[in-house]
């Protein structure tokens, strides 16, 4: 698809930030996670008959989930994001505008404390939730698909994990190490899993 | 993926604050970013041209802008006080058609908010963002000194995906700048503006 112009990426950002200095960080989370299931719900549903045509879907590109970001997976359950989807714009906000205002930050550990601790910045909470919510929307025969977030690296190298026996948890079920989560870290973005709900 | 989802977002607003309370947000943000972007001053229009083209203006933000050095703007004595800038594409195009792939149709919401500010405000703008994007332009030439001058900037023409054309009789009129000129732009370009020396006493003007 198609790159967006980064100039509009930084002025949805502003946006935000105008928006969190009326409604507060706690009304922005309720903004972001309301956009990011609204554009989901906005898409089509989608159905595969079995999980290998659903991960083939996903790495060519042609999946709800691989709509915004390259998708490869790195198991059957465990999903890698390359690049983030919203590097451009941060970097082009960071060249043109300056530093990112705190409340970015600051809504990200808003999401952290009160729905998982995934979230590096704001864009984070779109992505989850969008995740999330286009997940819901994929049936691979019979069952539909969950998402979970195993770990976000944003572009500034800091990492978002969940706790010692949350994250043992995930990366059991995403048939991945921590070793091996260490080495995707290194050049990944995001880590994810995806399983049969 | 957050410019596809702006759409949604402008739609929740919309229940919220209706369609002119969106277009008042719109603007207020085009103000703060051009607050943010700080001050800018060119010894003359050639240094200031120059670095519109290698894109190391405030303006270059939006992407590719073209200095039209052919179209000087001239004042009651014969100097030039400005120029036509054009962009080939619109900031939001690649966000229309990053839309109509992923989600299949462009949100009402647009249209609702671009109705609005045509109606109310300016009757120039082809998709919501131009609310946002004139107030911007607008707000940044105040920070650019060419020769000492800080800057005004008159929106002229747009050219939205559909192909539907729009032309500011009154910016067109206020640069003195023949409409036909501007139609002519519009096959290559899709959003044409001027920049001229605020205070400058233009040639044909009132």
């Amino acid at each position: 698809m198609q790159d967006s112009n980064p100039f509009v990426d930084i002025a949805t950002h502003l946006f935000l930030e105008d928006l969190a200095g009326k409604v507060g960080v706690a009304g922005l989370n309720n903004y972001l996670v309301s956009l990011a299931r609204n554009l989901a719900e906005a898409m089509p549903r989608e159905e595969y008959a079995s999980w290998s045509e659903f991960l083939a879907a996903l790495r060519d590109g042609q999946s709800i989930l691989s709509t915004f970001e390259e998708v490869r997976p790195v198991t059957d359950r465990c999903m890698s994001t390359l690049r983030s989807p919203f590097e451009r714009g941060w970097r082009e906000y960071a060249k043109r505008v300056g530093s990112f205002a705190p409340v970015h930050r600051e809504v990200a550990a808003y999401y952290n404390h009160k729905v998982r601790p995934t979230a590096v910045t704001s864009v984070h909470i779109v992505l989850h939730t969008f995740r999330e919510a286009a997940a819901a929307r994929v049936r691979v025969g019979d069952a539909p698909v969950r998402y979970e977030p195993v770990a976000a690296a944003w572009v500034d190298g800091e990492v978002q994990l969940p706790d010692g026996p949350k994250l043992e948890s995930l990366l059991k079920r995403a048939g991945i190490s921590p070793t091996k989560l260490g080495m995707l870290l290194r050049n990944h973005s995001e880590v994810w899993l995806l399983e049969p709900a | 993926m957050i410019d596809v989802a702006l759409a949604s977002l402008i739609e929740d607003m919309i229940e919220k604050a209706g369609a002119e309370g969106v277009v008042e947000f719109w603007q207020r943000v085009g103000d703060n970013l051009a607050s943010r972007m700080g001050k800018e001053a060119y010894l003359g229009w050639t240094s200031f041209n120059v670095a519109i083209r290698e894109a190391r203006t405030a303006f270059s933000i939006e992407g590719e802008v073209t200095p039209l050095t052919d179209m000087a703007i001239t004042d009651v004595d014969g100097d030039v006080v400005g120029y036509l800038y054009a962009m080939r594409q619109c900031c939001y195009i690649p966000t229309i058609f990053r839309t109509r792939f992923a989600v299949g149709r462009i949100s009402p919401a647009d249209k609702a908010v671009t109705d609005e500010y045509n109606e109310n405000v300016h009757n120039i703008a082809v998709c919501n963002f131009c609310v946002f994007h004139e107030r911007f332009r607008e707000e940044i030439a105040k920070n650019v000194s060419v020769a000492g001058n800080s800057l005004a900037c008159f929106l002229l023409a747009t050219r939205g995906w559909s192909g539907e054309t729009k032309i500011s009789s009154k910016n067109v009129a206020q640069v003195n700048i023949n409409e036909d000129h501007v139609r002519a732009l519009l096959r290559n370009y899709e959003c044409v503006y001027a920049l001229v020396l605020r205070g400058a006493r233009l040639k044909g003007e009132r």
